[in-house]
């Protein structure tokens, strides 16, 4: 029975004058599935998830759940999916209570099932201090949480998440996390929109990553990293303000965020690396250096030549 | 640990009509309320005001005012805060959502939007309240002049409150930049204030720009509203409720152009 609500995009293309948005983007989400959605800003996640709630029109492609077309049927795509959007929620004037339980009801939940999971959401992810407190006094983490559970207090089968952790404790992001767990476990197909790798690998089940209006990859984390297998992830801190020094031919690819310098090699010329960065040091050149296994993030920056927005 | 009823997810049916439209209404007004809830004594006192205003400033101009004039001078403070209720608080609102992003949320969630656009014109209805009686109860105490309120005062109000508040409505979200539809907002107060005949005669106004009005709806607003108010200062009534009524037909269609919208 679950297969029958499989959440498909298929050959999704959107474009903006001249601009393409999306280009013929092909995905499937199973029910119970946490999907990140990556993507370097302006890559196209935005314009896409706004065509799977209904606010935007595809030019061409099918957008599918189930026995739904979410694309002639814009009402029953707001139905389906709940959608946590990157913004902050607007609840200056609503106590975190009120909004989780006036959105459970907007839904379509159950007047004392909305009050029961909400109380249990707040609970969950540790807020309950704040329950009664208005929107316009919490802290910028704390709001983000409540519209977490405004999201999902009654969820639809489709549930977008865009950069849910933003500004939230690391104490908070693990509880939100299992939350995001939970989701799946009860049969929602979770969209995670981030760009954010490092959280994603750790709590998605698949991803793709979306780069210049197209899906250039899919698959589990692990699978994705296969071809990085062997390599090293060399990140060298430059100076403050210095130029990017000119590469060793080792360096397979590279990418600079800030001051720091991320690179990836081979395995075999660990040495050299660790021998050229010493140099760099030595030279004043650069502060310091780390040699150590790969992660998603380089698999990120070599399928899109941007490191994630958020330095390690 | 958290479990969620089963039932809960998703859809097993789609919900539709009239059940489904009634509670999104009622869930719609009630956030509407609630996010306005900080705002809304001040929004009153300031549509009090305005309108206690107006009718007290008209005096200024006019010293020695005649019973007429004062009659028709409430009558048009009474339009003016009615219309301004409409044209500027509604843009406001939705500028202010696309600006902090939160407009992509509230149209995403799952109510007609039929329903939430009646819900904003409750609530509407409620923030005029208070500027309309200030402007008429002012004019009794400072002009002594006494109205002549026929039933005809339900219909002339709500009418102008609709039409100005869909006008407003479909302006705000089919206008993509924020700052433009403040702009326009601000430049439709000053044309309505000064360049409209509400509480002066079209008379006064340069022929073209009086045959002009003849066919907008905001001095046929204060002819219906003055109508239902007092006796014997306005004519014409019946052509003035059909301009207003098919501007309001054209907002609600607008509105509904705008709102269904996808691009």
């Amino acid at each position: 029975m679950a297969e029958d609500w499989v959440f498909r995009t298929v050959d999704v293309s959107k474009r903006y004058g001249d601009t393409v948005a999306n280009d013929r983007i092909s995905l499937a989400v199973r029910p119970g599935e946490v999907y990140g959605l990556l993507g370097p800003n302006g890559a196209g996640k935005s314009t896409l998830v706004k065509q799977i709630i209904g606010l935007l029109k595809p030019d061409s492609g099918a957008i599918t759940l189930g026995p739904f077309d979410l694309v002639d049927d814009p009402d029953a795509a707001r139905q389906l999916c709940s959608y946590l959007p990157q913004a902050q929620m607007p609840i200056d004037s609503f106590k975190i209570r009120e909004a989780v339980h006036i959105t459970g009801r907007i839904r379509g939940g159950d007047d004392g099932e909305v009050r029961r999971r909400g109380d249990e959401l707040i609970d969950a992810l540790q807020i309950g201090e704040w329950a009664d407190t208005l929107g316009a006094r919490l802290s910028g983490g704390v709001r983000r949480l409540t519209g977490f559970i405004m999201a999902t207090v009654w969820p639809g089968k489709i549930v977008i998440l865009d950069e849910p952790t933003n500004d939230v404790d690391p104490l908070r992001r693990r509880l939100l996390w299992e939350q995001v767990r939970q989701l799946g476990a009860l049969g929602a197909a979770v969209i995670l929109v981030t760009h954010n790798v490092m959280e994603a690998e750790k709590s998605v089940d698949r991803l793709a990553v979306i780069n210049e209006g197209r899906l250039i990859a899919e698959g589990t984390p692990s699978s994705l990293k296969a071809e990085d297998r062997g390599r090293l992830r060399l990140e060298l801190m430059l100076e403050p303000g210095a130029p990017t020094p000119e590469l060793p031919e080792f360096v397979l690819h590279d990418a600079r965020v800030g001051n720091n310098l991320v690179m990836v090699i081979d395995e075999a010329s660990a040495t050299a690396g660790i021998e050229w960065s010493q140099r760099m040091m030595d030279g004043a050149r650069a502060e310091e250096y780390a040699l150590a296994a790969t992660t998603l993030e380089d698999v990120y920056i070599r399928l899109t030549g941007h490191a994630s927005e958020e330095p390690l | 640990m958290t479990t969620v009823a089963e039932s809960s997810l998703g859809l097993p049916q789609k919900r539709s009509g009239l059940g489904h439209w009634l509670a999104g209404f009622r869930a719609m007004l009630r956030w509407e309320v609630t996010n306005m809830r900080l705002l809304l004594p001040i929004t009153m006192m300031v549509q009090l005001l305005s309108g206690a205003g107006l009718v007290i400033g008209f005096g200024l101009l006019i010293s020695d005012m005649p019973q007429q004039t004062a009659l028709f001078l409430s009558t048009g403070a009474v339009v003016i805060t009615l219309i301004l209720v409409g044209v500027v608080m509604g843009p406001q609102l939705v500028a202010q959502q696309k600006m902090d992003g939160s407009y992509d949320f509230m149209w995403a969630l799952p109510v007609p939007r039929s329903a939430s656009t009646v819900a904003w014109l409750v609530l509407n209805v409620f923030i005029a309240l208070p500027g309309m009686l200030g402007a008429l109860f002012v004019a009794m105490w400072r002009y002594d002049v006494s109205f002549a309120v026929s039933w005809l005062v339900v219909p002339a109000i709500l009418l102008t409150l609709i039409c100005g508040t869909l006008l407003g409505y479909a302006m705000a979200h089919s206008i993509p930049r924020p700052e433009i539809t403040q702009l326009v907002s601000q430049f439709l107060i000053f044309a309505i204030f000064g360049f409209s005949p509400i509480s002066y005669p079209a008379e006064n106004l340069p022929g073209w720009l009086a045959e002009l009005h003849e066919y907008l709806p905001f001095a046929q607003m204060a002819n219906m509203v003055r109508d239902a108010l007092t006796d014997g200062i306005a004519t014409n009534v019946g052509r003035s409720y059909s301009v207003v009524a098919v501007w309001t037909l054209f907002a609600v269609g607008l509105s509904g152009l705008v709102l269904g919208r996808r691009k």
